[in-house]
């Protein structure tokens, strides 16, 4: 039936937050990871491949720099996506689109998309990514490609021809859809229990693909809207008062005593 | 006229949405879902309402995008539903312009928006400038609420169909607890081995005068709980005089929906879980031996005073 892409981002890890001396944040030295969910995408990319047929392609838009001391976190996300399930991963890494912005990214991932000839049938996405969490990449790339998109998937029920069934998780209710294809969806972490590349898998990896790109090969040129004025981190001043007994009982009485003072207890 | 598209999907989203947007320019509204059934309460802000028939977000989207083309407004606002956040993305990419959901503050500029909102499950908080046009989607209590002291004109808007179809649509079951009203919140995450072995998390609660809540994979998952008590950066947020959380490892998507609690105590049997860092008090113990203790504890407590 076709292409499966999949979207992963290289995401700052919200683990491990570094700070300036100045309370600032230090996004220099915060490594990056893959963002969570994409290995929801992947994973459901892994499922739907042998009914699809066609290959399947990640793509990855560098958004945070500096580019050099980026490498290695960028290519450990990338070579998960390529042991997990995709045969070629397409790569943007391009200093002038870093820090990225939503309108640039979204209008890259659909360069590479159209000029890079993948034809996809499916794009597959998470729901959001794990540093800017703003929900919106997939909607754009599929309004720029022109595709219908389907946000917070939980469940791709079954391939019925050229169409997708599909359950969309909202606030209080869920949507049953058939979808055509192509299209695009978001998918949530429950549509599926991620499992680990396998180490055959990784070995593997190493000798497929990766076209590293930038915005010239794309022939693109696109402005960043945003400027980011500040960014601060939230201080959390908790006590960190350990208790460790070998008594529970000691141990639960060591707690009410310290929640009594605190007078968050009522009797 | 109608520089500012105020986006309602329920009509208690709009009081605020349009002070914001009236403080800005000149809002019109737009009305999706349960806001189109009931576009009286809308028209009471004196504005002209676009009433937009559905619930699905390509339609809004189109409903949006056309008349972004007429009106040319410097900016959109809406509420931070999945709905509107799908429909909005949609219309941002259309355009190719900005737009910021979960926002939790907004300065107007001349030349731009200045906006905050969190980053890095809310560990960060970035200020960004971004040009006109924009969509900000803003969090409750960002703005003062808009009187309702006029008459609108109504105006229906139609697009047409969509390419996706909805075959069902399936209510959720929702316990209806009020969590973001609660004083004392037992947390409860994937340190219970079994649905059955929360009884122990809901007799705790009981003897605090408390509610039973957790973490994702708890409500959304495994569907132990019903997701309203679902707590966290895609969930609730909550701010008790005491959160207890049990079994839940500290990840910053769930701290940041607990983070205004006054008190925080964890109980994990694994000493290097990061929740003890982000916790007041953290009893380091294997909950289905120390839960006991502590509801014994408190009950010999309670007899006794
Ligand atoms: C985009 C996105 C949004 C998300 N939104 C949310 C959200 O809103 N809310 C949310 O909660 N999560 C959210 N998550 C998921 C989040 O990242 C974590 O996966 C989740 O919070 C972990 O839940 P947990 O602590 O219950 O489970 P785990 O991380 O598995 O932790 C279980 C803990 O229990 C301890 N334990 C095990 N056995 C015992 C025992 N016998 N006694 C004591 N302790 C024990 C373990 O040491 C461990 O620390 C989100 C993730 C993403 C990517």
């Amino acid at each position: 039936m076709g292409n499966i892409v999949v979207l992963v981002k290289a995401s700052l890890n919200p683990e491990i937050v570094r700070q300036n001396p100045d309370g600032t944040f230090d996004i220099d030295y915060t490594p990056l990871k893959i963002s969570d969910v994409d290995r929801n995408a992947l994973e459901e990319a892994a499922r739907l491949r042998q009914v699809f047929g066609g290959k399947v392609y990640s793509v990855t838009v560098l958004t945070w720099g500096p580019l050099r001391a980026r490498e290695k976190d960028l290519r450990l996300a990338v070579q998960e996506a390529l042991a997990k399930v995709a045969d070629e991963a397409f790569v943007v890494a391009d200093e002038s689109i870093i820090p990225g912005d939503y309108t640039v990214t979204a209008n890259v991932i659909a360069a590479v998309i159209k000029k890079m000839g993948l034809n996809p049938s499916l794009i597959l996405a998470g729901e959001a990514s794990i540093d800017e969490s703003t929900y919106q990449i997939p909607g754009r790339v599929a309004a720029k490609l022109g595709l219908p998109y389907v946000g917070y998937v939980k469940r791709i029920r079954e391939v019925r021809g050229d169409r997708l069934v599909v359950e969309r998780d909202l606030e209080d209710y869920i949507e049953v859809l058939e979808v055509p294809l192509p299209a695009v969806l978001s998918v949530t972490q429950e549509v599926n229990e991620p499992r680990p590349p396998t180490l055959i898998q990784i070995r593997m990896a190493s000798r497929k693909p990766i076209h590293m790109l930038t915005l010239k090969d794309l022939g693109l040129d696109v402005k960043r809207q945003r400027s980011i004025l500040d960014m601060r981190v939230v201080t959390v001043s908790r006590k960190q008062v350990l208790i460790e007994e070998a008594s529970m009982e000691k141990a639960a009485l060591k707690l009410v005593e310290y929640l009594e003072k605190e007078g968050v207890l009522r009797f | 006229m109608g520089n500012v598209i105020v986006v309602s999907q329920r009509p208690s989203d709009a009081g605020e949405l349009v002070g914001l947007a009236r403080s800005i320019g000149d809002p019109v509204i737009v009305a999706f879902q349960d806001s189109a059934e009931r576009v009286e309460e809308l028209l009471s802000y004196g504005y002209k309402v676009y009433r937009v028939k559905s619930s699905r977000p390509e339609v809004l989207a189109k409903a949006i995008s056309t008349l972004y083309n007429e009106l040319k407004p410097k900016l959109i606002v809406g509420p931070n539903t999945r709905n509107v956040k799908d429909a909005m993305a949609w219309v941002a990419g259309l355009h190719d312009i900005h737009m910021a959901p979960d926002v939790a503050g907004v300065r107007v500029e001349p030349d731009g928006i200045v906006y905050k909102r969190g980053f890095l499950s809310e560990r960060v908080t970035m200020t960004v400038k971004a040009p006109y046009p924009a969509i900000i989607l803003v969090n409750p209590r960002v703005a003062e609420p808009a009187p309702r002291e006029g008459v609108g004109e109504l105006i229906e808007l139609n697009v047409g169909d969509t390419m996706v179809r909805v075959l069902e649509v399936k209510a959720k079951e929702l316990s209806g607890v009020n969590l973001e009203a609660a004083e004392v919140i037992v947390g409860v995450g994937r340190g219970f081995k079994a649905k059955e072995d929360l009884s122990m998390a809901f007799e705790l609660a009981k003897l605090l005068g408390g509610q039973v809540g957790g973490t994702r994979p708890i409500a959304a998952d495994l569907k132990w709980l019903p997701e309203d008590a679902w707590i966290g950066i895609s969930g609730k947020r909550v701010a008790p005089k005491l959160y207890i959380a049990i079994g839940i490892s500290g990840a910053p998507q769930h701290m940041s929906g607990v983070s205004g609690s006054k008190v925080i105590v964890a109980v994990n049997k694994d000493k290097s879980a990061p929740i003890f860092k982000q916790a007041d008090y953290g009893v380091v113990a294997d909950l289905y031996k120390f839960i006991p203790a502590l509801i014994d504890v408190l009950k010999r407590r309670r007899g006794s005073t």
